[in-house]
């Protein structure tokens, strides 16, 4: 190798990860921020090394609000998350082995529908039967995305299970619906992991279902967190420790189906 | 007896049933009904309610005004802005989202130390909150105290603009967040594009001597299309709708400066108390994402 080509090959990977790094600015900096006490907070120029501070992530949690907020968006998730699958597999799996297509027009009308246009109605539906602020309206809100997407990710999965050992099962005298569950749901397990954990994000993150439909007592995070942020004041140091604590478990989670995102991304959420 | 009857009358409906295999309708009614419910029934309702003049304060029945909503939308300057802010949006962030992602897939494709490790980073502001990192950006970008003008005064820049405070800055700033966040989801589809590029055109195209924009310009990029137009459907769909970060970082100021038509028609509906009048902007959103994104698909087709 050439002086010239190494040279090159150093440059290009320099590049790379200067850039990429460059871009995780906002992370370093929400989490620096956390431990920042006000003063260090409204400091210009900025100070990058600091005594930190826990005060900002005692305070968000001395708030016995916020450990509700983490529980209703707990509860929103897996609820929009286990009804999406439970309703989702089964159709998937119609889909993989007969191979019915008018599923896919729903899915991309559910991508291409922005999401006030199903809030609008689903708000004043839910106001007439007296669900607005349960959890119920917005379970059901989240199925809007969490069930194509999990009839989206599960046909892929599904389909490349061979189909013989279904064959075989049915021959005996299995029904489908206990190949289902014997069989394609056990060989399938590390997809639907997969889905879930998507799915789930979906839902920890979607923001203008929850700001409508949840009341003070039943609101998720992401509405939760603009409470930090007011007309005249920002309490610097208690939004950058709330949205660390909102933000990094999903980052988690998301590394660990670092495989699948694309693939759940192509499918969509409906995002706003 | 009881066992033979029970065979004699099974038969007829059994020939009947097997006409057509019912399991999969079976499998899929759980999902449709649930589907029927959460979406069906809302867009049915919004057409009904974008016909109406309709509000939820007092007990005023819903008044049918037929057309009354789409024709005052023509008037409505406030909406034709909207309209305009958002079609400048999505142009804006169509034009840096697609060359940057394309470009970083590009750099991505070449084997390097810690390749795998940028491409796990990449997925961060895809998955991470956008209400969050919304606000982490506002304070970033804090015209006195932000980080953002501290980075501009280390290269020289001492008065840099006010960002979401500057009514010409404001959309500029959004999409750059925006694109912050949406970027690395190009560079992630296209990368999985070029992993996937037959390796003999790039080899005979050397031999020939083309150099690397020609291989760029006549294989690359006509290889990678089917993954870019895939790229820029789920981009212009997003940015046609975007409303999240605009609420929460600007709430469509200053003044009206980033007041798409998602958050105008949020504004409209539910603040405003105009359901019928609201109902009739998502539909016309709805029709404006349907209607490009479908033109996008026949220009995939004719590709």
């Amino acid at each position: 190798m050439t002086r010239a080509t190494r040279l090159g090959r150093i440059g290009h990977a320099a590049t790379a990860w200067a850039l990429v790094l460059a871009m995780m600015l906002p992370f370093f900096w929400m989490v620096l921020g956390s431990f920042k006490t006000t003063r260090d907070f409204l400091a210009f120029p900025p100070v990058w090394l600091f005594r930190p501070t826990l005060d900002n992530y005692a305070q968000v949690f001395a708030d016995s609000s916020f450990l509700r907020y983490v529980f209703n968006s707990t509860i929103v998730a897996v609820g929009a998350t286990g009804i999406g699958l439970l309703l989702g597999i089964p159709a998937a799996y119609a889909l993989a082995r007969w191979r019915r297509t008018a599923m896919g027009v729903v899915l991309l009308a559910a991508r291409m529908a922005p999401g006030i246009a199903f809030l609008i109605p689903i708000f004043v539906a839910c106001l007439a039967l007296h669900l607005v602020g349960g959890y119920t309206s917005l379970i059901a809100s989240h199925l809007i995305f969490t069930l194509p997407l999990a009839v989206w990710m599960m046909v892929g999965f599904i389909e490349a299970v061979p189909i013989e050992i279904e064959q075989a099962a049915l021959i005996d005298g299995c029904s489908v619906l206990s190949a289902l569950v014997r069989i394609v749901v056990p060989l399938t397990g590390q997809g639907i992991a997969a889905t879930a954990i998507l799915a789930f994000i979906a839902s920890w993150n979607n923001f203008l279902f929850a700001l409508v439909l949840s009341n003070d007592a039943t609101k998720t995070l992401p509405v939760a967190v603009l409470s930090y942020i007011g007309y005249n004041s920002i309490q610097w140091g208690s939004l950058m420790a709330a949205a660390s604590v909102i933000t990094l478990p999903v980052l988690a989670l998301a590394l660990c189906v670092q495989r699948y995102i694309v693939r759940g991304l192509v499918s969509g959420a409906v995002t706003g | 007896m009881v066992a033979f009857a029970r065979t004699v009358a099974k038969p007829a409906p059994r020939r009947w049933l097997s006409r057509r295999d019912w399991t999969p309708d079976l499998l899929l009614a759980p999902a449709l009904v649930a589907i029927a419910a959460v979406m069906g029934f809302p867009l049915l309702y919004l057409v009904y309610m974008s016909v109406h003049k309709w509000s939820l304060i007092g007990d005023a029945a819903p008044v049918f005004v037929g057309a009354g909503n789409f024709t005052a939308l023509v008037e409505d300057d406030r909406f034709l802005q909207s309209l305009f802010r958002t079609l400048y949006f999505t142009a804006a962030g169509l034009a840096t989202n697609l060359p940057a992602g394309l470009g970083i897939a590009l750099l991505l494709n070449r084997e390097f130390f810690g390749r795998n490790v940028l491409r796990a980073l990449l997925i961060f502001p895809i998955v991470a909150t956008p209400v969050a990192m919304g606000l982490v950006w506002v304070v970033m970008l804090d015209p006195s105290l932000g980080v953002v003008r501290y980075m501009f005064g280390l290269v020289g820049v001492v008065n840099p603009p006010l960002w979401l405070s500057d009514t010409d800055w404001v959309i500029p700033t959004l999409v750059l967040v925006d694109a912050w966040m949406w970027t690395p989801m190009v560079a992630l589809i296209c990368s999985a594009g070029l992993a996937a590029l037959p390796v003999e055109p790039f080899e005979a195209a050397t031999v020939d001597g083309a150099s690397a924009w020609q291989r760029f310009r006549y294989l690359t990029l006509p290889l990678l299309m089917p993954m870019l137009l895939v790229a820029t459907m789920l981009r212009l769909m997003d940015l046609l709708k975007v409303i999240d970060i605009i609420y929460v970082m600007t709430g469509g100021g200053p003044g009206q400066a980033s007041e798409t038509i998602n958050l105008y028609n949020y504004l409209v509906a539910l603040s405003y108390d105009k359901i019928g009048y609201g109902a009739a902007v998502a539909l016309v959103l709805f029709i404006l994402v349907l209607l490009t994104t479908l033109g996008l698909v026949r220009l995939r087709r004719a590709a």
